[in-house]
């Protein structure tokens, strides 16, 4: 029987009144499960059916609703009572049985004592966890940083070991604005770098810039501009392939043409 | 009660499940006149009729977390707990008794004569008017008094496929019936 032959034999007709057999029934549901054209064909007979009957009413004698509500508020009370009305019923079950029932109290207690101290402890290891994780990332994050810091010294040092590096060292001028100022150029004679290590000289003021000179045939080269950065000392500034000295002023932000000489604060001279 | 005639079939479903008296009463209000008509149909006796009604109604407040959806609608489901408990009272012996008692002193509940002949106008009562009389007695047997499949071929001495097979025919009629 294919699905529209099964549609048209009455056997959900039958089913939906409840005088199928039981295997008719049973084969009823797997259709309605495997058929959407079953389900519907058996819902449109459900409507047609209630409207008809829903249509022809023969009204039950007016009390009989009160009789029923009040019932079902009876059943209600008991549901709502159910709980402490079971608990005497216990007690005369004496013996074994109230031994077992109060040990798997007792059980039941201690296995809820045990379940919030483990809990507890649990919150209180992730908590833990949290701040291990927290410090870890803290101290990964210094050495991260440590570990800049050695490459660039390590970088500076290699450099200033390099055999071909000329070492200038730039005294403080009689007259120099801060006495006790020094630095070094480290010049690469070979690719004519120059490198500046800075051994003193005070923190200018925010609109003013250090400017390194070359004197190159006695007249003052611009070598590069400046800032004073806490944690680094030594830095590449331009290429100048001749000079008989190297001096340090003060200028304003970005560099001058021409060095101002009363804010001459090192010089020296390059030797050999 | 200003909520009567709003709901819908799903939302009365949910509404029952969870117990509301409102709905309760609205469904109560709604059906309990169809139910009572099948019930009545059935049973024949009123005062029968009223007990398998509070009865009927007070299981669809038990059972209503066991009614699914997806088998049915939920009057279909009431209008069979109401065939169901009908035909179990039918079989009951109170009732065996109570039915032997009805014959004695049939005419006292003029109420009874009433309800008779408005069962036999309305309903599926009326459907059996319209049916072969060999098709009426199976309905008759299988519906309104609740005999299996099998029963119904012993009692009427048929084979069980003849049973099936007008059952079927009789429940197609009801169909069209319907529309």
């Amino acid at each position: 029987m294919n699905v529209q032959e099964y549609i048209l034999s009455g056997i959900i007709e039958s089913c939906v009144l409840g005088v199928a057999s039981p295997e008719d029934r049973a084969e009823f549901e797997q259709m309605c499960a495997a058929h959407s054209e079953v389900r519907s064909s058996r819902h449109a007979f459900e409507i047609q059916l209630e409207e008809k009957l829903l249509q022809q009413k023969l009204d039950p004698p007016r009390e009989l609703k009160s009789r029923i509500f009040s019932k079902i508020g009876m059943e209600k009370e008991q549901d709502t009572r159910r709980i402490p009305l079971k608990k005497p019923t216990l007690v005369p079950r004496a013996g074994f049985a109230k031994y077992v029932a109060a040990a798997s109290l007792i059980l039941l207690a201690g296995s809820v004592l045990l379940n919030l101290y483990l809990l507890n402890q649990y919150k209180k290891t992730i908590a833990q966890n949290k701040d291990l994780i927290a410090s870890q990332n803290q101290v990964a994050g210094a050495n991260q940083a440590l570990q800049t810091k050695m490459d660039k010294y390590e970088n500076d040092l290699s450099l200033m070991k390099n055999p071909m590096m000329a070492i200038v060292k730039l005294p403080a001028m009689p007259g120099s604005p801060a006495p006790s100022s020094m630095a070094t150029v480290y010049w690469n004679t070979e690719s004519k770098d120059v490198y500046l290590l800075i051994n003193l000289l005070p923190k200018p003021i925010a609109d003013k810039q250090y400017q390194l000179w070359a004197i190159v045939d006695g007249k003052p080269v611009d070598a590069g501009i400046f800032d004073l950065v806490d944690g680094i000392s030594f830095f590449k500034l331009k290429t100048i392939p001749k000079a008989e000295a190297f001096a340090i002023t003060l200028e304003k932000r970005g560099g001058s043409d021409t060095p101002t000489m009363e804010a001459m604060y090192v010089m020296g001279k390059v030797t050999g | 009660m200003g909520l009567t005639e709003t709901y819908s079939e799903q939302e009365l479903v949910s509404a029952l499940k969870a117990k509301d008296d409102q709905a309760f009463s609205y469904l109560y209000d709604h059906y309990s006149g169809s139910l009572y008509s099948i019930i009545l149909q059935i049973v024949k006796i009123p005062e029968v009729a009223d007990d398998v009604l509070q009865e009927v109604f007070i299981n669809v407040w038990r059972k209503m977390d066991t009614y699914d959806h997806m088998k049915g609608r939920l009057f279909t489901w009431m209008l069979n707990i109401s065939r169901n408990a009908s035909i179990d009272m039918l079989r009951s012996k109170s009732y065996q008794n109570s039915q032997k008692n009805q014959e004695i002193t049939d005419n006292v509940y003029g109420r009874d004569q009433v309800t008779q002949t408005s069962i036999d106008s309305i309903g599926l009562t009326k459907f059996l008017g319209k049916l072969r009389p060999e098709q009426r007695v199976l309905i008759e047997l299988a519906y309104f008094k609740g005999y299996t499949h099998d029963e119904i071929a012993e009692i009427e001495d048929i084979p069980l496929g003849t049973v099936k097979t007008r059952i079927r025919n009789a429940l197609l009629q009801l169909r069209e019936y319907l529309k």
